[in-house]
């Protein structure tokens, strides 16, 4: 066969791989998405969504767990994203390369490998015990964060690099402080992609389980949290208590599926309300 | 002739502690309202030089730097040196247009702001003679507020220039200003640069000669991180003492 056939085979048989690889991760995602949507529209509706659970989680909506999550959202955001910018700044800019900036750096990443069952260990040692918060929005919402800033670190560095240096030798160029040039110039171009970190991190936060089901999620609440040190119910964990802890699955099981397509809902209305505002600010820089 | 703006002093510089020196002894003046032109080869050290002119060298870690360097007779190397104060005192215009992804309008009143301009009538002011000053107001005049990025390049690198001179610099340094643009664009920026000296003391660096000879009142040749020669412009392209200055002028290499 002459080397021009094997060639074009070879780029065809390529081609074909990949479209095959690419089908099949799609089927996967739309099998999944199918099978929960098939399962659990049929619990949606106006009260699901509006109402407390009643009778012992068999009856009634979902209104509390999911105030819940949308709180321990805020609250995790509220302590990860300024933190998490701030690191990625020191490290970006600031530091030097050292055995410090590189033993931080170390530290991030392997936070980032720790399970989320031990995050949520240390979060009851750390937060509920240690610093007195109990079981509370505050600890879950603290312990969620401690999950979300090692992406939230990673994500926020690149936007960083990707800023142009043309844009950092401008600033100083005329005289600009380090400071000023972060905080007028640096900060507000990478802040499109720092978004873009948040919101992966708002969706993981939104489904974990682990880290605060020692920490402040609780399997009812009678009613919203009021306060950052009252306990939370949260979709996840609801889910799992309707999952485990029910004896009437008849009734639970369709409840169960409902709640699994809000939460997915959820996460998916906050990632395009992410996206659009990525969109804007990009439009306007 | 005028006092000289800048003077620097067997000035050396290398980027690293092994690395060869990319700057050796050079001495010499750049004179208040005229135009310097710095030519040579890529990689003689021109742009080093000029950058050391701003101190923007600092940014290379491992940079050292002797010699002296004076602007009004003061070392800008002492460690009382305010480097922010130098550097818009100083001003610099980069190789390729760089504004920032800001509206025209608070590009030229970056620098402004950064010095602390609150009022908005006086930083309107700032903007409207800078782009005066930068021939870019006519153009401009209308869509202020429209992003830095819609401007052609030749735009966008006046548009730098004038954000350069709302801070009201002494001296701007200018580092291969038209590599990035078209002849017309090109012949704009000349035209400029002429204009210019008449307000400011105007260092470029340039990797063609006929716009050394265009725009610049002196030459200074640079060949492998040395000064070979300079002096007034019509006499380096004419009648050049130093026999690398006639071979790299008449294109014998380069």
């Amino acid at each position: 066969m002459s080397i021009y056939l094997l060639r074009r085979a070879a780029d065809r048989a390529s081609t074909a791989a990949l479209y095959g690889c690419m089908a099949l991760s799609a089927a996967v995602l739309g099998l999944i998405l199918a099978f929960l949507a098939y399962r659990g529209v049929g619990a949606i509706s106006w009260e699901f969504i509006s109402d407390h659970p009643r009778a012992g989680m068999t009856e009634g909506g979902i209104v509390t767990p999911i105030a819940g999550t949308v709180q321990l959202i805020l609250v995790s955001m509220a302590f990860a994203f300024p933190v998490g910018v701030t690191t990625a700044v020191y490290f970006n800019e600031y530091s030097r390369g050292g055995a410090l900036t590189k033993a931080l750096r170390l530290a991030v990443r392997s936070l980032a490998s720790v399970p989320s069952v031990v995050l949520g260990l240390f979060g009851l040692a750390f937060f509920c015990v240690f610093l007195r918060f109990g079981a509370s929005l505050l600890s879950a919402g603290l312990t969620l964060g401690c999950l979300a800033l090692p992406t939230l670190i990673t994500a926020s560095e690149t936007a960083l690099q990707n800023v142009p240096r043309e844009f950092r030798d401008a600033s100083y160029a005329l005289g600009g402080t380090r400071w000023q040039t972060i905080y007028k110039v640096v900060l507000p171009s990478a802040f499109p992609g720092i978004i873009t970190g948040g919101i992966l991190c708002v969706g993981r936060v939104a489904g974990e389980t682990a880290p605060i089901m020692f920490t402040g999620a609780v399997f009812f609440a009678p009613g919203f949290a009021r306060s950052i040190f009252d306990s939370v119910m949260a979709l996840p964990y609801h889910i799992y208590v309707l999952a485990t802890a029910g004896t009437r699955i008849d009734k639970t099981e369709p409840l169960q599926y409902g709640t699994i397509l809000v939460l997915l809902a959820l996460v998916l209305g906050i990632s395009m309300v992410g996206i659009v505002a990525r969109a804007r600010l990009r439009k306007r820089l | 002739m005028e006092e000289a703006k800048m003077v620097t002093k067997s000035l050396f510089m290398s980027y690293s502690r092994n690395a060869p020196p990319a700057l050796k002894d050079v001495t010499m003046d750049i004179r208040a309202n005229s135009v310097t032109a710095f030519i040579g080869p890529s990689g003689c050290g021109k742009s080093t030089f000029l950058r050391c002119l701003n101190r923007m060298n600092d940014f290379v870690r491992d940079a050292r730097i002797t010699g002296r360097v004076l602007l009004d007779g003061m070392d800008i190397y002492s460690p009382e040196v305010d480097v922010t104060n130098l550097r818009r005192r100083v001003g610099m215009v980069f190789q390729r247009p760089n504004p920032f992804p800001f509206s025209i309008r608070e590009n030229v009143a970056y620098g402004p702001k950064l010095l602390g301009a609150r009022d908005e009538s006086v930083i309107d002011e700032i903007v409207e003679n800078s782009l005066r000053s930068a021939g870019l107001w006519e153009e401009a005049r209308d869509r202020l507020n429209d992003m830095a990025t819609s401007l052609s390049g030749g735009q966008q690198q006046r548009l730098c220039i004038a954000r350069a001179i709302a801070v009201e610099p002494e001296v701007l340094l200018m580092d291969e200003p038209t590599s990035a643009l078209d002849p017309i664009a090109t012949a704009r920026v000349e035209e400029l640069v002429r204009e210019l000296k008449r307000d400011y003391t105007v260092a470029i660096v340039t990797h063609n000669m006929q716009q050394a000879a265009r725009v610049s009142d002196t030459t200074a040749f640079f060949l492998m991180g040395e000064l070979v020669e300079y002096g007034p412009t019509d006499v380096i392209f004419t009648t050049p003492t130093d026999q690398r200055t006639e071979d790299y002028i008449t294109g014998r290499f380069g």
